[in-house]
């Protein structure tokens, strides 16, 4: 990320709005900014297995919990590839592959989970800056959201609504 | 929680706090995050913290 970035980030009012979206257990949500799109789905309380290099851990979910996705990019293509994985973790019970530091295939992937009661986005992510695990790395319009789990769909804190496009769909 | 994928936004999961699990019923050892933990082999939830 650019120094430039950051600022704009930095430069953002955050409005301390707070939204209720219904997301059905077999529904997406997506919320499409200008230059990045977010995917929310319910965990359904599955576990989800994550994989390093030494040893497998088993990440458990409460039914209330949520998986979001985010993605660089807008439209069409971005959001297949967001309900993709969001299916084959949730429903294939695929692994997530927990990369090392620096692995040179980490600048490849372009689909970040966050699993859990919540997740804090943020734009202003650098490597090995942030210790808190329910940080996602989104673009600068979602900065500082917070997306939080309650039963029957999520609750958004922080979002601009002009700025970005809201929609549930089938997963 | 985990966050993973994408270059700068890889969590040090071996920072996590896991805890170790034996299943009561058939014996798997597992390695978990959470509240409501299950064995992954057999969906039971007769597990404990070993």
């Amino acid at each position: 990320m650019s120094i430039l970035q950051i600022q704009e980030c930095q430069g953002r009012l955050k409005p301390a709005k707070a939204m209720n979206l219904t997301i059905k257990e077999d529904e997406i949500a997506y919320l499409e900014g200008r230059k990045g799109t977010i995917a929310i789905a319910k965990s359904k309380g599955f576990f989800f297995y994550l994989e390093t290099e030494a040893e497998e851990r088993i990440l458990f979910t409460e039914p209330e919990d949520l998986i979001v996705a985010s993605s660089w990019g807008v439209g069409d293509k971005v959001k297949r590839a967001l309900a993709c994985t969001i299916f084959q973790l949730r429903e294939m019970q695929a692994p997530l592959i927990v990369l090392s530091k620096g692995h040179p295939a980490s600048p490849r992937l372009k689909v970040v989970v966050s699993i859990g009661e919540r997740t804090r986005c943020s734009c202003q992510i650098q490597p090995g800056t942030h210790p808190e695990q329910d940080v996602l790395c989104a673009s600068q319009e979602f900065h500082q959201i917070e997306i939080i789990g309650q039963p029957g769909g999520a609750k958004i804190l922080g979002l601009a609504e002009e700025e970005s496009n809201i929609a549930v769909q089938k997963l | 929680m985990c966050t993973v994928g994408g270059g700068p936004d890889i969590g040090n999961i071996e920072s996590l706090a896991a805890k170790d699990y034996e299943c009561l019923d058939c014996k798997n050892q597992f390695k978990g995050m959470g509240r409501r933990p299950m064995c992954p082999s057999c969906k039971s939830r007769n597990v404990k913290a070993v």
